[in-house]
């Protein structure tokens, strides 16, 4: 199996029902990528996938063979990050890659995305620490 | 010069006497306000490697040879293990140990509550873990569990005696009262629900352990370890350089840690135990349940009277009954409190604390009291706050500092709103504003350590063996460093995460990581300057910047040292504030959404007030999901747990943040430490329940008295209203 | 465990979409395959008017002007944004209730046993309809939407009314829908309506089930409302809310849903 991750090409192994998270942490020793609740729920774990966002604790590593991955560590140069933590956009930091994956996927759409879509799409992604507003405000002036 | 002294130390509520060895704390307190560093914004120094995800949390981190833990759990909340055949584990593809009850003391075959460690298997592969860990024959014999607190307390079954406390003449101030308020509260189970679940990573090195572990107090976890191993602590290595939150659950090793020792210690491998979420809201703590039957009383002008209250704390099978009853006994100025709290042990998983234990659950209770009583009186709740407060701790003791009546003048222009607010009501939907005060504590405590380094470069490393769970508490210290050191703040990095690399350091809980840190890397610092100066003046360069003082030093250093020094003898030091919020209730759908909070709180001077605020977000929020939809569920006729998920389990999300308006009084609390400096993790989430509840009332007029206010609970308490005003409308005139 | 991709509609073995229903079942051991098949290279995923591709995933149908207000509402108020990416019309149609003792794997009736453990426990988020034999709500937003579109669905063998793609457990049959094992939806199709729209009660704002959901739908001068969350099958609502049966604990779910029927009714001008 095969996996195109951050541009680069893989040869993968693992047994049918290994996750694309468990993948990309375990094989490709790509922990940038987080594991909060491990069944769809959180959003800690969003990836993009042909530049989709989509919960990579429940994606099947086989089912994206030959696809284009992106993780946290694609988008280390992303002007999202500095925005993140310009605006104190996170605390533990344990939810924030895959904020900035799902806020990333969000701009390359709608790059001055209003508060109303930007709470649309970040909805998946479960903050604990509460840092939602700035995250709201990091999205809203990442150009800056 | 080094004193030891016996002195009380408080952690979330709870005092301890304690012996301390304290340095004098021989520094001024700078002045209130901003300085150049410190009381200004600063954005995190940790926060580009967590947003890129290069930050090693525990759950990342991989050792050579390291094994995976699977743990069985009893399902049932109480039962016993009748039999139980780890064999078919052992021979289960990739297991290299499996261990069972007995084997170590935290697994047992007495299952006192769901989640009761039994089992735990290692294996190459967390997979392997798991498929082994079903293997296992475990057959329980299941019994009856106690599950109902108000029958716990009749049977008597508790933790700790029933906490008596009381003050004045309770019974002679009903008497007093023009006006007299019952209302029984309830609050619901909540979980800490931290992103990174509990885990640790174990290793045995030579004569030692190297524990790396998510979790709030490094030298505490070191303690627990060593003494539960047999250790000297010293040969006992904690480690933790990030970790994803904790709320107050991540204080203690657990059963994860000393399984992942004993598999560690079989194997001669690294072992990694790591809790699954439905684990981690299962068996790594909550916020217990609570009843508060309430009582008030109060004379016509509103001067209480008395204040009456029986809590009853549904603790679960281990942990403390926490301050339910503090805000009754310490917010107002009533000459006559009578509580009496019970702390239910029960047949569900124990509490642990989780943000202001008790202070969130009791201030729910009183404060819509209060607003009740306001109701009655026809008085402005604010106006009825302002009329009980009082200066002076009623229980004795006086405050090191207070300024409820400056957070209540800030919240002024806020509370004013409500006439807006309220005309923009339709007829479905009602808009309201209402207003809850906070008192907490949060003046931390010796001991706590901090070294210096500064370099011939002119660029100053913090050392200490602190955690920072995420509240930015490094960026903090490194400010405080900087003003110190008098130099920018990108010359200060900060060393932490680890007990053999730098001195003692405090909890990171009760709001007490920056009063208790702070100090002592002021005193750090400022032992370094002073070595400076010194050199500065046998240079002939008095006042110059410390680049230029110690740039000839090459590779030459200037080490400093800093202790926290006691708190101030005879003084209680608290944290209060004050939150309004405005809501909107759908009253056909029972639906209530938070549109505005405004928040004043006064917790000493302000270190950073970008991380502050924050914070005061980050409570907030957590403070909402309380309210409006977080719960966990147990089947009631098993005592099964059914919302362990985060489908069924509700956080907010961002969809469901209101407009949050933060203000600190930021004045420095001139008794406390070279720093005049509270915490601030936990003042936050305390009024928000309240000021919630009580914008409901001021919209619908209908009473809440239940946690969370689901839309079941809105549309109960909107249809009891509503009789009630019928039977207003119906009685004959003059009653 | 395999996985294969399909090549024909003929399946052999557990299919598999966008996954974010079949892969969590099985790793929760709620779903058992040897064989895995990937259906997304035979499953059509277009948008016309009127006829939808079972493969279309919620995400392209909520930004879709074409579609009638009542669909795309339900597709922007479902599940999050990663799962309205990952999942198919199709596969939101099929997945199970969110009922906790089932998902927790409880021997309830639909689990084959003989209890419904919701009945007599908590149930506050479940059936207000056709709740005797089993209380669990059936989550779809969608199917709501499409219910009152009085859609017809063509599957990989046949086509029928979305209606009968869906049955209640019985003592003897404990399934909800009428879909054979190997048997695929392929394609949603529906006529045109005059107003349409769908109205969801949940516990927070985003990312949550329907506690309640109202879909109607106006066409011809006859109006057809639909709810989901409401009974153990999309529920076609017959009147008013009169002949509701809840439970102790989920009888407000009947006042929820008779608000949002009127606004739904008014809102469509029925």
């Amino acid at each position: 199996m095969q996996l195109t991750v951050n541009g680069h090409r893989y040869d993968v192994h693992g047994e049918v029902g290994t996750t694309l998270a468990e993948t990309l942490r375990d094989e490709l020793s790509l922990t940038g990528t987080k594991i909060a609740c491990g069944e769809g729920h959180c959003g800690a774990c969003t990836v993009l996938v042909e530049g989709e966002p989509v919960l990579s604790c429940i994606t099947l590593a086989h089912a994206v063979d030959g696809a284009h991955v992106t993780t946290i560590e694609g988008l280390r140069d992303h002007k999202m990050i500095d925005a993140f933590v310009r605006s104190d956009a996170l605390q533990c930091g344990f939810c924030t890659p895959g904020q900035i994956v799902s806020a990333v996927a969000l701009v390359e759409s709608k790059p001055a995305p209003t508060t109303e879509e930007i709470r649309h799409a970040m909805a998946g992604n479960l903050c604990r620490c509460g840092a939602y507003p700035k995250i709201e405000e990091a999205i809203r002036t990442w150009q800056d | 010069m080094a004193r030891l002294i016996r002195t009380e130390k408080e952690v979330e509520g709870r005092y301890e006497e304690v012996w301390l060895v304290v340095e004098e704390d021989s520094l001024d307190q700078w002045p209130a306000g901003p300085r150049e560093i410190v009381g200004r914004d600063a954005v995190r120094l940790d926060g580009r490697e967590r947003a890129t995800g290069q930050a090693v949390y525990t759950a990342d981190l991989v050792k050579p040879g390291m094994l995976h833990t699977a743990v069985l759990r009893s399902p049932h909340p109480r039962a016993r293990v009748a039999s139980i055949d780890l064999a078919p584990a052992l021979a289960s593809p990739g297991v290299h140990a499996a261990i069972g009850p007995g084997d170590i003391e935290q697994l047992t075959g007495d299952c006192t509550y769901q989640g009761t460690a039994v089992a735990a298997v290692c294996a190459d592969t967390l997979a392997h873990a798991r498929t082994a860990l079903r293997a296992i024959a475990c057959e329980f014999e299941v019994l009856e569990p106690l599950l109902d607190p108000d029958e716990a307390v009749r049977r008597g079954s508790l933790l700790g005696q029933p906490r008596e406390r009381s003050r004045g003449d309770y019974e002679r101030g009903l008497a007093e009262a023009d006006v007299v308020v019952e209302a029984e509260f309830r609050t619901q189970v909540v979980l800490h629900n931290s992103m990174e679940t509990h885990q640790a990573v174990v290793e045995w090195i030579a004569d030692g352990i190297e524990v790396h572990i998510s979790t709030q107090y490094i030298w505490g976890i070191r303690d627990a370890v060593a003494q539960g191993l047999g250790l000297p602590p010293d040969k006992v290595r904690i480690v933790c350089h990030y970790m994803g939150g904790g709320f107050g659950s991540k204080n203690g090793p657990d059963d994860y840690t000393f399984i992942a020792a004993e598999l560690a210690k079989r194997t001669h491998r690294p072992v990694k135990c790591a809790l699954t979420r439905r684990e981690e809201n299962t068996a790594a703590g909550n916020r217990n349940a609570t009843i508060q039957r309430l009582t008030v009383g109060a004379r016509s002008d509103g001067t209480l009277t008395a204040l009456g209250g029986e809590f009853v704390n549904a603790v679960g099978w281990d942990g403390w009954s926490s301050g339910t009853e503090g805000p009754m006994q310490m917010l107002y100025a009533c000459p006559n409190v009578k509580t009496t709290t019970y702390g239910a042990k029960l047949n569900l998983p124990p509490m642990k604390a989780f943000r202001a234990p008790g202070f969130v659950e009791g201030t729910f209770g009183l404060e819509a009291l209060l607003d009740e009583l306001a109701s009655k009186l026809d008085l402005d709740p604010l106006e009825l706050r302002r009329r009980n407060h009082t200066a002076e701790a009623p229980e004795g003791n006086e405050y090191s500092g207070k300024n409820l009546l400056e957070c209540y003048r800030r919240a002024e222009p806020h509370w004013e709103r409500r006439h807006e607010v309220r005309a923009r009501s339709t007829d479905t939907v009602k808009r309201g504003v209402g207003m809850a005060s906070q008192i907490w504590y949060g003046g931390g405590g010796p001991p706590s350590y901090a070294w210096i380094r500064v370099g011939s470069d002119g660029r100053a490393t913090v050392v200490t063996a602190m955690q920072d769970i995420g509240t930015g508490t490094k960026t903090a210290m490194a400010q405080i460093a900087a003003e110190e050191l008098g130099i920018p703040l990108d010359h200060v990095t900060v060393t932490l995460g680890d007990s053999d690399r730098g001195p003692y350091a405090a909890i990171s809980a009760g709001s007490s990581t920056t009063p208790s840190m702070g100090p002592a890397v002021r005193a750090a610092a400022a032992d370094a300057r002073e070595q400076i100066e010194d050199i500065a003046e046998q240079r002939g360069l008095k006042g110059a910047s410390v680049a230029d003082v110690v740039d000839v030093l090459e590779d030459s250093q200037i080490l400093g040292k800093g202790a926290r020094g006691p708190n101030p003898a005879g003084m209680q030091v608290l944290t209060f504030g004050v939150q309004v919020a405005e809501v909107a209730v759908d009253i056909e759908t029972g639906e209530v959404w938070v549109e505005r909070i405004a928040a004043v709180h006064d917790v000493g001077r302000v270190i950073n007030p970008l991380g502050a605020s924050s914070q005061i977000e980050g409570g907030i929020i957590q403070g909402i999901g309380h309210t409006l939809s977080e719960e966990r569920l147990h089947d009631p006729a098993t005592g099964r747990l059914l919302t362990t998920t985060l489908d069924a389990y509700k956080l907010p999300t961002i969809a469901d943040v209101p407009e949050i308006v933060s203000e600190l009084v930021d004045e420095p609390d001139l008794h406390l430490t070279n720093l005049g400096s509270k915490g601030l993790g936990e003042p936050p989430i305390i009024p928000t329940a309240a000021a919630i509840a009580n914008a409901i009332r001021d919209a619908t007029g209908a009473d809440v008295r239940r946690l969370p206010i689901s839309r079941e609970e809105m549309l109960r308490a909107l249809r009891e209203a509503e009789a009630r005003q019928k039977e207003k409308v119906g009685a004959p005139a003059g009653v | 465990m395999e996985l294969r991709r399909a090549s024909s509609t003929t399946i052999d073995g557990l299919p598999v979409h966008g996954g974010t229903e079949v892969v969590p079942l099985l790793r929760a051991g709620l779903l058992h395959a040897e064989t895995l098949v990937d259906i997304r290279g035979v499953v059509p995923r277009d948008i016309a008017p009127g006829r939808i591709g079972g493969g279309a995933t919620l995400a392209q149908l909520e930004c879709d002007p074409e579609i009638p207000d009542v669909l795309r509402e339900a597709c922007r108020l479902a599940a999050s944004p990663q799962l309205r990416n990952m999942g198919s019309l199709a596969g939101n149609l099929l997945q199970s209730t969110r009922c906790w003792y089932w998902r927790l794997n409880w021997p309830c009736r639909l689990h084959g046993g003989d209890e419904c453990f919701a009945r007599d426990g908590e149930h506050r988020e479940h059936a207000i309809y056709a709740n005797d034999f089993c209380a669990s709500a059936h989550p779809s937003d969608v199917a709501a939407a499409l219910l009152a579109l009085d859609a017809t669905v063509r599957t990989t063998t046949r086509e029928l009314p979305l209606a009968e793609l869906y049955r209640l457990p019985t003592e003897d049959d404990r399934r909800t829908t009428t879909l054979e094992p190997s048997e695929v939806i392929l394609e949603v199709t529906f006529d045109e309506c005059d107003r349409s729209v769908y109205l969801k009660a949940m516990e927070r704002k985003r990312w949550a089930f329907p506690l309640v959901g109202v879909a109607a739908v106006r066409r011809a001068g006859e109006t057809r409302v639909a709810l989901a969350g409401a009974a153990p099958i999309p529920w076609l609502l017959a009147e008013g809310l009169d002949d509701a049966t809840p439970l102790p604990r989920n009888a407000y779910k009947v006042d929820v849903a008779r608000a949002l029927v009127k606004r739904a009714r008014a809102t469509i001008g029925a």
